[in-house]
């Protein structure tokens, strides 16, 4: 079985350097037959990269302990489900998961993204071979998932952080993501080695990029979660390494799907595009190889390895190349047409990219300063918190308040007059909502007033929005208001569903602003019957209760919960002390409360002999929004990359001449 | 392009401009990074430094009361330095593992920040047998 899967893996390391070799010749030389073949040779591998994928997989379910992979990583012991996601616990399986992804993304955006034309088609091949030889390369020389050993007894067993279900979906999320990031990347390249600079490389690859992006948005947020509910601090995102590794490419790629749009409108900022969506690609490649390299210290960091020069040295060789590319296609990808002026639809969206992408670098700037520092003074030195908090609130509160301007301004040139008209509305309600926050006493925090008023003019604007569109669809003669709201949308995914995405946005601004800025902690040592107060519950502790199941005993902490005279109920913050992996597990209680979005968070810091308790406790004002911005920011993403038949008749139209050619 | 003014180019430049006068800004604010230091490295810095090492030997007292008292060994090294520290334990806390934590050296002792102290995960996770 391992012969089959090595035999797999040297099959599809093969055709991917065919695919690259032959496929830039064939490019290069305008060989169409040849072309085709190496487009083959691309299905191929990922055929053979499946059947590599199923023999780790049989092996996983199999417990066959002569697979080093498989010994290192499962136990006999380990439920089923845990044992096929360890698939992906360590750094073999990880690199064949990424292989894997790249090889499905590479055939269904070769297949499907025809319209790009074939003289760029022709190069996107090689560029995708070249990315996949790459990581073939690493598994069949560096990092073998297929390594063998004489078989052990029992396997070591899985780390008991990644026996949790969201283990099943957080990394391939991910992955999906950093992964689908390749995609547009080797369409740009494909468009600059073909001299065909124009915008059509970008409406071919529009669905791709949006499904890397949101496959990347939503593994964030559920690996928040994750933290939330499961490591137990009281918190969502520590701004660690790791963490970071993925918000930096999202960044560079809400970057891009914003700076797009100007292209396809206006010919503009061509150079920028490819810029950014080669920053989006790189920083995906510097995420993976954060997380593989253990170069960094982090909490995330399971592997110390080999494979951290080789991601080096791919990462510069890409960037290289990349400049190399831009510098010599510059004449091609001159702007037809300039920015007219400073208040204009092209120009919010100039703002929104200088702040994402300024944050995406000051970010990389404190995961990278630990080595920099080292390099420069011998001394390694880390930022922390505050570094990020600021930069956060400096960059990040701007572009919430662009959210709200950047869709209502026309393009090309707004008049004053008409941008006043058009903000009264959302500028009043905000104001008003400002003052009413200072009333009640929401000044406590000042950032934490002006992201809530910010969001609340994003919404109104958003809702303005919607409002004018369904009344202007009616008044074109559509059945009701609801037909009409319907069919806007469905006239214009991209626009509403980009709206509804800006609409989870704000709503994870203001779930963040006051889950932070507006949260109480209290940490007190309870005896029997003593009681503590935290933003208005009253928390008395009744002692504790044990129990035994077969892997652990835990023990909770009993915290009935009062506010003023009405007793809320019983919350059980405890821990579990897991007897094979000699472990304990901090156990969270968490009381949701629907009506105001916020949270009642119990952590039992301490379990005392005496029988006390350290009990922290934590009210997360809106924390809830957080989550619900997440299915918001699914429900948008979806409506933005959702078929579009009229879309499709138009396009179809624009590009007739190449996709005859076809 | 003579001649013509570029307010993209203009915008660019205001922006960077903008974007440098933030940091300076900061640094100027809040200093430079934290410096990193192993147990061996801890003479002769006085400020407040982030000590990474491993814990070593026993561990005594209360972290919510007087402080949690261990041991901080280099990761590849010999030199170890007394550690205090109060707050929240991180569950995967124990001798042997490599951690982290905030504070300065006060007479010897490594005096932790409060609620400063994360554990790294083992790199590879081997079960007791």
């Amino acid at each position: 079985m391992p012969d089959l899967g090595r035999a797999a893996l040297v099959t599809s390391l093969l055709l991917l350097v065919y695919s690259f070799t032959v496929g830039s010749w064939a490019a290069w030389r305008g060989r169409r037959r040849l072309a085709e073949s190496a487009q083959n040779a691309l299905l191929g591998s990922f055929a053979a990269t499946l059947v590599a994928a199923a023999v780790l997989l049989a092996a996983l379910a199999r417990h066959d302990f002569s697979f080093r992979y498989v010994a290192d990583h499962t136990s006999r012991e380990l439920p089923l489900g845990y044992t096929l996601t360890a698939f992906w616990g360590g750094q073999e399986g990880s690199l064949l998961l990424w292989l894997l992804v790249l090889c499905g993304y590479s055939c269904a955006a070769v297949l499907t993204a025809r319209r790009a034309g074939r003289e760029i088609l022709a190069w996107v091949v090689p560029v995708l071979g070249l990315v996949g030889t790459f990581f073939a390369l690493l598994l069949v020389f560096v990092a073998s998932p297929f390594a063998t050993q004489a078989a052990a007894a029992d396997g070591a067993g899985l780390n008991p952080s990644l026996q949790n279900p969201y283990m099943a979906v957080h990394p391939p999320m991910l992955y999906l993501g950093y992964v689908g990031l390749t995609v547009p990347f080797a369409f740009a390249m494909g468009a600059l080695l073909a001299g065909r600079t124009d915008e059509r490389w970008i409406v071919a690859t529009r669905r791709w990029t949006l499904a890397a992006w949101a496959f990347l948005g939503v593994g964030q947020l559920l690996g928040a979660h994750w933290a939330y509910v499961e490591i137990g601090w009281g918190g969502y995102y520590a701004w660690d390494p790791v963490e970071n590794a993925a918000l930096m490419p999202w960044l560079a790629a809400t970057a891009f799907l914003h700076s797009v749009m100007i292209q396809e409108k206006r010919g503009m900022l061509k150079v920028w595009n490819v810029l950014l969506v080669a920053l989006a690609f790189g920083l995906s490649l510097f995420g993976t190889f954060l997380t593989r390299s253990g170069i960094i210290q982090s909490i995330h960091s399971f592997t110390q390895s080999s494979i951290g020069p080789w991601f080096l040295g791919f990462i510069c060789f890409i960037t290289a190349g990349t400049l190399t590319l831009i510098f010599w296609r510059l004449p091609l990808l001159r702007a037809k047409t300039r920015l007219e002026s400073l208040v204009s639809r092209e120009a919010t969206f100039l703002y929104n990219n200088l702040l994402l992408v300024a944050l995406a670098l000051t970010i990389l700037w404190g995961v990278v300063y630990p080595l920099l520092s080292q390099l420069v003074t011998g001394q390694a030195a880390t930022v922390s918190k505050p570094y990020y908090n600021f930069f956060l609130h400096a960059f990040g509160l701007p572009l919430l308040l662009l959210m709200g301007i950047g869709p209502l301004v026309a393009w090309r040139r707004a008049s004053l007059r008409a941008l006043g008209r058009t903000f009264l509305w959302p500028l009043a309600t905000a104001v008003a909502a400002g003052i009413a926050l200072l009333a009640l006493g929401a000044g406590s925090s000042r950032v934490g007033v002006i992201a809530y008023t910010f969001s609340i003019f994003v919404l109104a604007s958003i809702l303005l929005e919607f409002l004018r569109g369904t009344a202007a669809r009616k008044a074109l003669g559509d059945s009701g208001w609801l037909g009409s709201f319907s069919s806007l949308i469905a006239r214009n995914r991209r626009r509403y569903g980009g709206y509804v995405v800006h609409a989870a946005v704000v709503l994870l601004a203001i779930g963040v602003a006051g889950s932070s800025a507006y949260q109480t902690v209290r940490e007190t040592r309870l005896h029997r019957g003593d009681s503590m107060t935290v933003a208005g519950n009253r928390l008395v502790f009744r002692g504790y209760e044990t129990s035994m199941a077969s892997n652990h005993r835990s023990i909770r902490g009993l915290v009935d919960v009062y506010r003023g005279n009405n007793y809320l109920g019983r919350l059980k913050p405890g821990k579990n002390q897991y007897f094979a992996e000699d472990q304990v597990s901090n156990e969270v209680a968490i009381r949701h409360d629907l009506l105001t979005g916020g949270d009642l968070f119990l952590i039992a810091d301490q379990v005392n002999a005496d029988g006390s308790i350290d009990l922290k406790a934590l009210q997360k004002p809106l924390v809830n929004l957080i989550w619900l911005a997440g299915i918001v920011f699914i429900g948008g993403s979806l409506i933005a990359l959702w078929p579009d038949a009229r879309e499709e008749r138009r396009l179809a139209a624009r590009y007739a001449g190449a996709t005859a050619s076809l | 392009m003579p001649g013509k003014r570029s307010p993209v180019r203009l915008i660019i430049a205001l922006s960077v401009a903008a974007a440098l006068a933030v940091f300076l800004l900061y640094t100027s604010i809040a200093g430079g990074g934290t410096p990193s230091l192993r147990p061996s490295q801890l003479r002769g810095h006085d400020g407040r430094v982030s000590l990474a090492g491993k814990v070593v030997g026993r561990t005594s007292g209360d972290a919510h009361a007087a402080g949690l008292r261990f041991t901080l060994r280099d990761v590849n090294g010999i030199a170890t330095v007394p550690v205090v520290y109060k707050g929240s334990v991180p569950d995967l806390f124990r001798s042997g593992r490599d951690v982290v934590v905030d504070g300065k050296l006060t007479g010897g002792v490594f005096v932790a920040v409060p609620n400063t102290l994360v554990t790294k995960c083992p790199s590879k996770y081997t079960p007791k047998s």
